[in-house]
């Protein structure tokens, strides 16, 4: 069984959130609750489906992840997106303002 | 362009005041996630991967600085500080918050701005060919019709449930530049014999899963019926599309199952009866709806044309800028200018609040207070002097929005992709960025000419990739990103489905073999004058093929 | 808890019952048939007053030329989103000028009765909580500025053919 992470989206913002140890919904995958065993898997299904019914989060998923070296690493590139952000720079300062610059080799 | 009444303020009003109500039950549990969903939707408010996305109607794509502004301020105050322009002519933002959305649609209706139906089972916003008023081939200005369905459709309570959701398409001239082959309708503005206005009606095109080309059900719909013709349509649909699939509920499915003769009989019978109903459209009622759209007062501004040849010739930049980005205008001393939102290497179709502030200045001083977004993710200021094209590129210049590359190869139009959505295999934005930065160099794009390459990041489509010159698809094989490509397909008046030409591509290989496919067209063209699309429907996908994947057999991905 | 909701407020002793393979309409209640159990019995007798349910696969149109017999026409949503009913009850009203009570059965929330009643339906069968709760405080969630004419006749705004007022 691989390890896993809860996740979901925080009802009142939308952000990813996963769950950590103390219970919390915290914005950062690497402080989530690794459930190794099935009693441990079954526990944050449980947790899960409390929250949505309780309204904190929505979309509410177990996901797999794997742990090298202590960071923990979703197996699908999804879920890596989803705790590291979009792949690409945006917002202010991207480099549409230098966009008639000519591009790099 | 249209402006609201008291009716249409009060109604925006209470829509916004409706939705809050609906987003506080949220809250406070007392509405479920599974009610809520579609009721949301209706207000353009999906959840995505990292937060909410709100997409903001622009209807048929039209806009004026004020509310350009108002887009920024919204960027600003409930977002990152960027929006994202569309494939449907509307604006994405990605990290608005669920609590503050209603006060972001209450500071967006003071602009006669909304949200409403950009998403769920409904009838979405109804687009128009982005050069409307200002094109010289233009039969009649489509955007009136435009805005006459975007009111009645307006939380139509028949029509609010449809087993799928309902994208209809408006364009005024034979070149089709509103892409109404690929829409749930089409509606193709004509003149009969007699000069009276009326519409081709097309049904059931669409992308995604199934991508079809629409059927043709009426050679001339009278202008007086455009509504009860297409509560008709509507009727027919939500009686009968199916429901039981969500992959087969949209009517072109329906028209495909039931054959286009039986449904435009059906069409046919449910229209006889509504023909003279209190649906039908006075003459007078049109006359007003189109008063909004007059063309602004065109003075006479000889002048540009000396003063554009001494610019040209001064700045070989602006020249590359005014050949590329500037189409002819029916007044001869204007142009029609695209600002293009696809920088070498940078995001397609995206701007900062300061850009979307810069566009509202030149707008206002330059353009008659008029922009447009297309369908292909760019900024359009449709009336602009040539005596005005120098200050307005100087504008340009300064907010990194003078990139000269409009329909050409790094024109790029992306969907938000794996980056951003949640039903996204695989991603799309850094494969444009690739593309963009390989083919960036001003000599290279302007060898190969019109390219339209469309990328879309899943199934859905809504990068448009089935009618791009060059379409690619992402998808997820094993865990990994794989790209499908498609040649040939074209949004225009002759669509075409684009072929899928073999197995897929890693992402680092996809650059490599689009440069194959743009080498293999320059060197079989008859010459520079045929563009790629041209080329590939002379040779068919062979010579592509096998330029590809050589000997080996191209299995399909 | 099922009750039943007018905009003249909550019914008692409504007499409707959907039959159903183990619910029969008792003595003082009236059965509510399926489409074809009522054309077998309209051709059968002369009873008047009948129920029946139009299912959202139903041609509500086979109704027609029975109007006169009929005393309430149920069209359900077994599904919140499934919008057929909202066009059975727009045709039965304003093609086959049916005049009696159109009732919502199924999955009836809050948020949709507006756009029920706006097509024509006058009772709503409901178990929803929230929906309950809204309508005995008489707070319907609806707009009153309207962009189409509808089944159910509305005031004209006076101003484009196509608005009316609620």
């Amino acid at each position: 069984m691989a390890d896993k992470v809860l996740t979901a989206n925080r009802l009142s913002d939308g952000i990813s959130v996963w769950l950590d140890a103390a219970g919390n919904w915290n914005e950062h995958l690497q402080d989530a609750f690794v459930a190794r065993h099935k009693e441990a898997v079954d526990a944050l299904e449980a947790t899960g489906r409390q929250a949505f019914a309780d309204n904190k989060v929505v979309d509410v998923n177990v996901v797999d992840v794997e742990e090298i070296d202590g960071v923990l690493r979703p197996l699908r590139m999804r879920e890596r997106i989803r705790a590291e952000g979009p792949s690409i720079a945006y917002a202010a300062g991207y480099s549409g303002l230098t966009a008639t610059a000519a591009p790099a080799a | 362009m249209y402006r609201y009444d008291e009716f249409d303020h009060a109604f925006v009003s209470d829509r916004v005041e409706q939705f809050r109500d609906q987003v506080a039950r949220r809250l406070s549990g007392e509405l479920a996630e599974d009610a809520f969903k579609p009721l949301r939707l209706m207000n353009g408010v999906y959840l995505q991967l990292h937060a909410y996305m709100l997409r903001v109607a622009i209807p048929y794509g039209t806009l004026n600085g004020r509310q350009m502004r108002k887009l920024a301020y919204v960027a600003r105050k409930y977002d990152r500080g960027y929006g994202h322009f569309t494939t449907r002519q509307n604006i994405q933002y990605n990290w608005p918050k669920l609590s503050e959305l209603p006060d972001a649609l209450a500071d967006l209706a003071t602009v006669e701005m909304h949200a409403l139906q950009t998403s769920g089972n409904c009838i979405r916003n109804v687009t128009a060919d982005h050069f409307a008023g200002a094109a010289a081939d233009e039969v009649a200005d489509p955007r009136p019709y435009a805005e006459i369905l975007r009111q009645w459709s307006s939380v139509h309570p028949e029509f609010s449930f449809l087993p799928r959701k309902f994208k209809i398409a408006v364009t005024g001239a034979e070149r089709d530049r509103a892409a109404i082959q690929v829409h749930d309708i089409g509606l193709h503005l004509k003149k009969n014999e007699k000069g009276e206005i009326g519409f081709a009606v097309y049904v059931g095109g669409g992308q995604g899963r199934t991508p079809m080309i629409a059927k043709k059900i009426r050679d001339f719909l009278p202008e007086q019926d455009l509504l009860s013709y297409t509560t008709a349509i509507m009727r027919v649909y939500n009686l009968h599309g199916r429901r039981d699939n969500k992959y087969k509920a949209r009517i072109k499915i329906l028209v495909h199952e039931t054959g286009v003769e039986e449904l435009s009989r059906q069409v046919e019978a449910e229209f006889a009866e509504l023909r003279d109903t209190e649906l039908k459209l006075p003459e007078r009622d049109v006359a007003a709806i189109s008063a909004y759209f007059a063309p602004p007062e065109l003075g006479s501004r000889a002048e540009g044309w000396a003063n554009l040849a001494q610019w040209k010739k001064a700045d070989p930049e602006f020249a590359r800028w005014v050949q590329n980005n500037v189409q002819p205008h029916k007044h001869p001393d204007y142009g029609m200018v695209t600002i293009s939102l696809k920088p070498i290497g940078g995001i397609p179709g995206d701007a900062t609040d300061t850009q979307m502030e810069a566009v509202a200045d030149i707008a206002e001083e330059y353009a008659f207070d008029e922009i447009r977004v297309s369908h292909e993710q760019n900024l359009i200021l449709p009336h602009v002097a040539l005596a005005d094209l120098e200050p307005v590129y100087r504008g340009l210049v300064a907010a990194g929005l003078a990139t000269a590359n409009a329909g050409l190869i790094t024109d790029i139009i992306a969907c938000p992709g794996l980056d951003y959505c949640a039903l996204a295999n695989a991603r799309s934005i850094p494969v444009a960025q690739e593309l963009s930065t390989r083919f960036g160099s001003p000599e290279r794009q302007a060898e190969i000419g019109e390219l339209k390459i469309k990328i879309s990041g899943c199934i859905n489509a809504c990068g448009h990739h089935h009618v791009g010159h060059i379409g690619l698809l992402g998808v997820e094989k094993k865990g990994e990103e794989l790209y499908q490509i498609t040649l040939g397909g074209s949004g225009d008046e002759n669509t075409s489905i684009g072929e899928i030409i073999g197995r897929g591509f890693e992402p680092e290989k996809v650059t490599d073999a689009v440069e194959v496919i743009v080498n293999t067209y320059l060197d079989l063209r008859l010459d520079p004058s045929e563009i790629f699309l041209d080329a590939y429907r002379r040779v068919g996908p062979q010579p592509f093929k096998d330029a590809l994947y050589g000997d080996k057999t191209a299995a399909a991905a | 808890m099922t009750k039943i909701w007018n905009e003249a407020g909550f019914v008692t002793d409504d007499p409707w019952v959907i039959e159903t393979e183990d619910a029969k309409a008792g003595s003082n209640e009236k059965a509510i048939l399926g489409l074809d159990d009522f054309l077998a019995k309209v051709a059968e007798g002369d009873e008047t007053g009948l129920g029946v349910l139009i299912n959202p696969a139903d041609d509500v149109r086979r109704l027609e030329g029975h109007l006169d017999r009929i005393a309430l026409v149920a069209v359900a949503f077994p599904a919140f989103n499934d919008g057929r009913a909202f066009s059975h009850a727009s045709l039965l009203r304003s093609r086959l000028t049916y005049a009696g009570e159109i009732r919502a059965v199924g999955d009836v929330l809050i948020d949709q009765i507006p756009l029920m009643l706006r097509c024509g339906i006058d009772s709503f069968a409901v178990s929803n909580e929230t929906a309950l709760k809204r309508l005995s405080e008489n707070r319907l969630p609806g707009i009153e500025n309207h962009y189409q004419p509808t089944a159910r006749p509305s005031q004209d705004a006076g101003s484009y053919s196509w608005r009316r007022r609620a």
